[in-house]
């Protein structure tokens, strides 16, 4: 899979440091940042960096990847409720199905995503991972 | 005077692995048997192409004026992209050219090909239906949203998994009848749970068959359609809606269709529904008011027939062409052409187009 290094660098925010925006006038908070608010229409959003602690709501695993994720198989994603009130859908690491559980906390960690074979470059982004003391 | 849009003729290719026949090849097919089902083929003045993923996997791009070209047509011709809902979104254009006054003729073509390579590049060209800054990067595949509305659907309605067999069950025994249907063979309960999982709880039966395939449907307004055919349906309605889905679990956009044309699902007799995965059958059912939230799939005998085809689970799911298979089903079924199962003497009847994840939906109501 080729991966060109400005496609990838622009969207830093969304994927190193987790920038969400949060609409000023209902309250909306989307992920990846927008300029407009996707539930009200508002232009009164202003951008904030989501803590990245949470709490497992649900979680599946999945044994389907895709081309450049095969390594990753068994895939466990979830869905993810911040303690921002805000609900992500993401990968997580460092879990099994013995660590696993409904309702623990969970903490964003930066870890490789997937390389490119042909030039060497590595992808990195957010997935989460249990909290301390889970 | 307001114009009338009228599906004069139809046809369909059989959904399977058609390793011989290329998006070319199935489009002729399908064009050629639905000239010989008219009475006249009268140049279309628009073609309108709906097809996903051309570029993602045939390499292919302005498709529409190459098919074009390739049908020796000399017309406008556009692809109309929305995913897995091309086909209702071409529907949706090409009823509004006609109401519109600026076509009186169109050929609708959904062509797709989806078998040529293994499921792990297949499923990267469907993770282009995910956002592409985050969910697309973070290596998901659509797949998990499905497992994951799954599995809060079981816990607010306190579900087991067998409810969803019944979708597949209902969706093999339909498919069994129509002959141009990819899986007609019966399936039961218990081929259908212990089958492989592929994000749980989703297992393989959960999910719409994906396979090549092409339709075409041919629109005419009133003022020429008795010189293209003599039997035709009406478009009586579309309508679209676009939001993301939520984890409640719910539909929005498929929501917010069921409110707008409540009037009218109300009167429906028959039904083709996007079944991309079963969760998406029971979501839609209920968003749409046609059945109560929790119970959709435990009450299948007491709704209007639906997807009497066999649904993408078993008729096949030919990705952007879906939608044009689906108009064709339901306008066969209204003038009583229909090769599968029948619904006989239904006046009404309606098409829901979606995405793979219903974000973009389309309603095509179509009527005797
Ligand atoms: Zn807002």
């Amino acid at each position: 899979m080729k991966i060109a290094p400005p496609s990838v660098w622009r969207i830093k925010d969304s994927l190193y440091n987790l920038i969400a925006a949060k609409c000023e006038d209902c309250g909306n908070i989307t992920f990846p940042y927008q300029q407009i608010c996707s539930k009200c229409g508002s232009t009164n959003v202003k951008s904030i960096k989501l803590s990245g602690e949470g709490t497992l709501i649900d979680y599946t695993v999945s044994y389907q990847a895709r081309e450049g994720f095969e390594k990753v198989l068994p895939m466990y994603v979830g869905i993810i409720r911040l303690d921002e009130g805000f609900t992500i859908v993401a990968p997580l690491t460092d879990v099994n199905e013995s660590n696993i559980k409904e309702g623990i906390r969970v903490k964003a960690t930066l870890r490789k995503l997937r390389s490119d074979s042909s030039n060497g470059l590595i992808v990195y982004g957010v997935k989460f991972r249990p909290a301390e003391g889970q | 005077m307001m114009v009338e849009v009228r599906v004069v003729g139809s046809s369909m290719y059989k959904i399977d692995r058609h390793y011989n026949l290329g998006l070319r090849d199935l489009a002729v097919a399908v064009v050629q048997e639905l000239k010989s089902k008219l009475k006249e083929f009268v140049k279309p003045d628009v073609v309108l192409v709906a097809n996903a993923y051309g570029e993602a996997v045939n390499h292919q791009l302005v498709l529409a004026g190459k098919l074009a070209t390739y049908l020796g047509l000399t017309s406008t011709a556009l692809r109309v992209e929305a995913g897995d809902g091309s086909g209702g979104s071409a529907i949706f254009t090409a009823y509004s050219l006609l109401k519109a006054g600026i076509a009186k003729t169109a050929l609708i073509l959904g062509v797709e090909k989806l078998s040529d390579y293994p499921s792990k590049y297949l499923n990267e060209a469907l993770s282009y239906n995910l956002d592409e800054e985050y969910s697309y990067q973070s290596g998901l595949v659509p797949h998990v949203y499905a497992a994951l509305l799954m599995k809060a659907y079981m816990k607010k309605y306190n579900v087991d998994y067998s409810y969803f067999a019944n979708w597949s069950i209902a969706m093999h025994s339909n498919a069994v009848e129509n002959p141009y249907a990819y899986l007609r063979f019966p399936a039961n309960m218990n081929a259908i749970i212990s089958s492989q999982v592929i994000a749980e709880p989703l297992r393989l039966f959960d999910i719409g068959a994906r396979g090549d395939g092409a339709a075409a449907v041919y629109l005419a307004t009133d003022e020429i359609s008795s010189k293209i055919s003599d039997e035709y349906s009406k478009i009586e309605y579309v309508t679209g809606s676009s939001s993301d889905i939520d984890f409640v679990p719910g539909l929005p956009a498929v929501r917010s269709i069921g409110l707008e044309a409540k009037d009218l699902l109300k009167q429906a007799e028959l039904a083709e529904i996007h079944d991309s995965y079963s969760i998406m059958a029971a979501l839609q059912l209920e968003e749409l008011g046609l059945a109560e939230y929790g119970k959709s799939l435990k009450s299948l005998d007491s709704l209007i027939p639906i997807n009497y085809s066999g649904g993408l689970k078993a008729r096949g799911y030919p990705g952007g062409a879906t939608g044009v298979y689906q108009l064709a089903e339901v306008h066969q079924q209204l003038v009583g052409e229909f090769k599968g199962k029948r619904v006989s003497g239904a006046e009404r009847g309606f098409v829901l187009s979606t995405d793979d994840l219903s974000r973009s939906a389309y309603l095509v109501y179509v009527r005797r």
